[in-house]
């Protein structure tokens, strides 16, 4: 019992699911069938990529802003080529390539040239949320190979197929972070830049590693919201960055860097998407639902704060 | 003396930062016209005193009397006393008129009366008798100039009492004649003034009276007539160390690591050679450039010249000297030391993480990390429950040895040690020291960096005295005299002197 309360403690998020679970499916009898919750897992496999990027920079101490927008570029990219070539590889290469590309301009700019991440990423995030309309003309590229739609709609092990690349994302990206020297090395640049300087930490390396990490999954979110939505829509990423950060923050991994962990934006994605999800069930406005789910974030970041990453002595 | 209260009275003066004492019982008058000398080490307690003299810090316990009233609480503005810190507080985008005026600029909040300020930072100026441009941008000025500027700001409010900390660290030889002028002509005005400074030559020339602190107790006081310089220093360092004495292994004749002409713009050729199984301490006042110097052989910082380990040149950039068994205790842990929100594993295996990589595994997971670990925290004798708490959960001594335990766990064969019990206590203090004479002993050799110069005189074999970026004598641990070192390491002429 002692053991399931400090459980509870370090994963505040769990008792806000838990509350999320119970409310839901007693308001609506729709919110716990196997068409609805497979709905929602396949709907939030982008959120989930992008945010696992994100988690990746916050735990080294960074922000990055261009994330989302390099979502809807990189869609734009991918189903352009699409389009063109017919070829589904040629088109998840080309969404993985520029997102690459992105993230090692913003890892070059932030790691070695020292520029503030906020800056900079809001900057760089405008370039792609601009590309994206530029050659995509502003509206949904056209032409999407037909296998593209069908694997939106797989289903792999009972889960839909993007999410389970999703999840495949967690389980790699949580691997790394924790059993490899460059997760070590993020997480005490995080913690403390100056002490990894002076512990022989290639700092310059490691911050540039982030970003490229962070803008390469960007590019994979890209390329599953075609399949998520048929079409690549140059608007795609647009309203995406505050559910991202907001996903993060309430998993449990803090902005000053060096505490929480990949894992945990597994919570912080559920809960928003348990939200949006069962409040479309019941009925709530789509405004009104913002104002829930900030009150949401910002509750969760408390508990956060209180409990969750705070150790127990 | 009994012609008129003296302008500052202190009866009793404590101060205390959670259980420990920084400052305890001063007590000392201050008459108009008088210039007294506040001196004692690095860490006795003269800024706390400067900072309750001057209202940046409420004392604990105790009385100041500002021309016989005693004063509750010291305002900054208020009661005739202000300080010239030794970091200059001045803001260097702005004028000298608004830096002088800042705390209280002519005219309404909406509307300030430029012309007005620069009046009266003229007349400032005017009197000090020094020429500066009240429109001049503080960044535009000489370091002299801008103590000058710091003078005049702090004398707008300070009709009583001027305390000066440090005032010549920054001044070329002619900028501290001139200063000294000022502080005669201050002096003729019936201000009165308390001195604060390591170098005793400009003691005796500008003081007539001395308070001699040492950890923060008040050991002597006087008139500087009555007393020699020898007297001062030693009332200065009058302690011996009281814990055990260290077992001093003897060194080897052959050199470990070398620095061949080393210079940065805060350092200038510096030569020096440790060898195998020898501790060798560099001893200066703050700001002589010793931690710049260490931080520049382990290749944190630009400079030029060589570092040669085992007779071989080294490139100087971490990853190599690591490689070479060369490593670097930082002076301040908590800024560029330890991760203070990660475990004491994470923390103790930081510079060594490649090290426990399993290749076999295609380098996922890292064996031996946790046993590695557990077996530092023994063999320093880290007292915390489980390797998994946070190092922020630490006493400062376990902190200390969790930083020297990731070092340790390198197996290096040159350590270089920056103030390697800062803020640590006694008990910790002795397990470091016992630490680094055993690595002596065990044929590693050591640099020490140090601002306590009885921790020097313990536990090394010999010692280098840098003064202002040049290494400016060396000593013999049988030639040791702490007197001698410390007018070594702050006498302000230029020539080279050896003890030894």
């Amino acid at each position: 019992m002692q053991s399931a309360t400090k459980f509870l403690k370090s994963y505040p998020a769990l008792a806000i699911i838990a509350v999320l679970l119970t409310g839901f499916s007693l308001l609506s009898p729709f919110f716990l069938t196997i068409g609805n919750v497979e709905a929602m897992l396949g709907a939030n496999a982008v959120v989930l990529i992008a945010a696992v990027g994100m988690t990746v920079v916050f735990l080294a101490g960074g922000i990055d802003l261009s994330i989302s927008t390099v979502i809807s570029v990189s869609a734009v990219a991918s189903g352009l080529v699409m389009a063109a070539t017919d070829n589904v590889a040629l088109g998840a290469a080309t969404a993985v390539i520029v997102g690459f590309g992105f993230g090692a301009l913003n890892g070059l700019l932030i790691g070695y040239f020292r520029m503030t991440p906020f800056i900079t990423t809001m900057a760089t995030g405008l370039i792609a949320r601009g590309l994206a309309f530029v050659f995509s003309s502003g509206i949904a590229v056209r032409g999407t190979p037909y296998w593209m739609l069908d694997f939106g709609f797989m289903v792999w092990f009972g889960i839909p197929a993007v999410m389970v690349i999703a999840l495949l994302i967690v389980i790699l990206s949580g691997t790394a972070m924790a059993r490899t020297t460059w997760g070590r090395h993020v997480m005490l640049v995080g913690s403390n830049e100056a002490a990894a300087r002076f512990s022989g930490i290639n700092v310059p390396f490691t911050t540039f590693s982030v970003y490229l990490f962070a803008g390469t999954l960007g590019g994979v979110a890209g390329f599953i919201s075609i399949a998520n939505l048929g079409n690549a829509i140059p608007g795609v990423g647009d309203t995406l960055l505050l559910i991202i950060i907001g996903a993060v923050v309430l998993g449990g991994t803090g902005m000053t860097g060096g505490e929480g962990s990949v894992e945990r934006t597994i919570l912080g994605v559920a809960i928003l998407a348990m939200l949006t999800n069962g409040l479309n069930l019941i009925g709530i406005p789509f405004y009104d639902q913002l104002i829930i789910q900030g009150i949401l974030i910002f509750l969760g970041t408390w508990m956060a704060m209180k409990l969750g990453t705070r150790r127990e002595s | 003396m009994t012609d008129n209260a003296p302008s500052l009275s202190v009866r009793n003066l404590t101060k205390t930062f959670g259980d420990k004492t920084v400052v305890s019982d001063l007590a000392f008058d201050l008459h108009p016209g008088e210039v007294l000398a506040l001196v004692g080490e690095n860490g006795a307690g003269k800024s706390t005193t400067k900072n309750m003299l001057c209202g940046l810090l409420l004392p604990t316990s105790g009385q100041i009397s500002v021309a016989g009233q005693p004063v509750e609480r010291v305002s900054p503005t208020g009661h005739g006393i202000s300080a010239v810190h030794q970091e200059l507080s001045l803001f260097g985008s702005l004028s000298v008129a608004e830096n002088i005026c800042i705390s209280d600029l002519p005219g309404s909040a909406a509307r300030v009366k430029w012309d007005q300020a620069e009046q009266i930072a003229r007349e400032q100026i005017d009197f000090l008798g020094i020429e500066i441009d009240p429109r001049a941008l503080i960044e535009t000025l000489g370091a002299g100039k801008q103590q000058v500027v710091e003078i005049a700001k702090a004398l707008l409010h300070a009709d009583r009492v001027l305390i000066l900390d440090e005032p010549t660290t920054s001044l070329t030889a002619v900028e501290r004649e001139k200063l000294f002028a000022i502080i005669d002509k201050l002096k003729a005005g019936g201000l009165s003034i308390i001195f604060i400074s390591h170098f005793m030559e400009e003691i005796y020339r500008v003081c007539d009276s001395f308070v001699v602190l040492r950890d923060g107790k008040q050991v002597g006081q006087g008139k500087l007539a009555d007393v020699s310089q020898r007297t001062l220093e030693e009332m200065m360092v009058g302690r011996t160390l009281e814990d055990a004495r260290v077992a001093l292994g003897s060194p080897s004749q052959s050199p470990a690591l070398e620095v061949r002409g080393l210079t940065s713009p805060d350092f200038h050729d510096v030569n020096l050679t440790v060898h195998r199984g020898e501790i060798l301490g560099i001893a200066g006042l703050m700001g002589a450039g010793r931690t710049e110097l260490a931080e520049a052989i382990f290749g944190l910082r630009h400079a030029t010249g060589d570092v040669l380990i085992d007779g071989k040149p080294v490139a100087r950039n971490v990853t190599a000297m690591k490689a070479n068994g060369l490593c670097y205790v930082t002076e301040d842990r908590r800024t560029n030391g330890l991760f203070l929100n990660r475990p004491v594993r994470e923390n103790l295996s930081a510079a060594a993480i490649a090290k426990y990589v399993r290749r076999a595994m295609r380098g996922i997971g890292f064996r031996g990390e946790k046993a590695k670990s557990a077996e530092m925290v023994d063999e320093m004798n880290i007292a915390i429950p489980h390797i998994e708490n946070h190092v922020s959960d630490l006493s400062g001594g376990n902190q200390q040895k969790v930083l020297l335990g990731r070092w340790l766990s390198m197996e290096p064969e040159i350590l270089i040690f920056d103030e390697p019990t800062k803020g640590v206590d006694i008990g910790a203090k002795f397990d470091i020291h016992e630490a680094i004479a055993e690595l002596a002993r065990s044929g590693k050799t050591v640099l020490i960096v140090s601002s306590d110069l009885p921790e020097l005189l313990h536990i090394t074999h010999r010692l280098l005295v840098m003064r202002k970026g040049r290494i400016v004598g060396e000593v013999q641990r049988e030639n040791y005299d702490s007197v001698a070192i410390i007018s070594m390491a702050a006498s302000s002429g230029e020539e080279v002197s050896n003890v030894a």
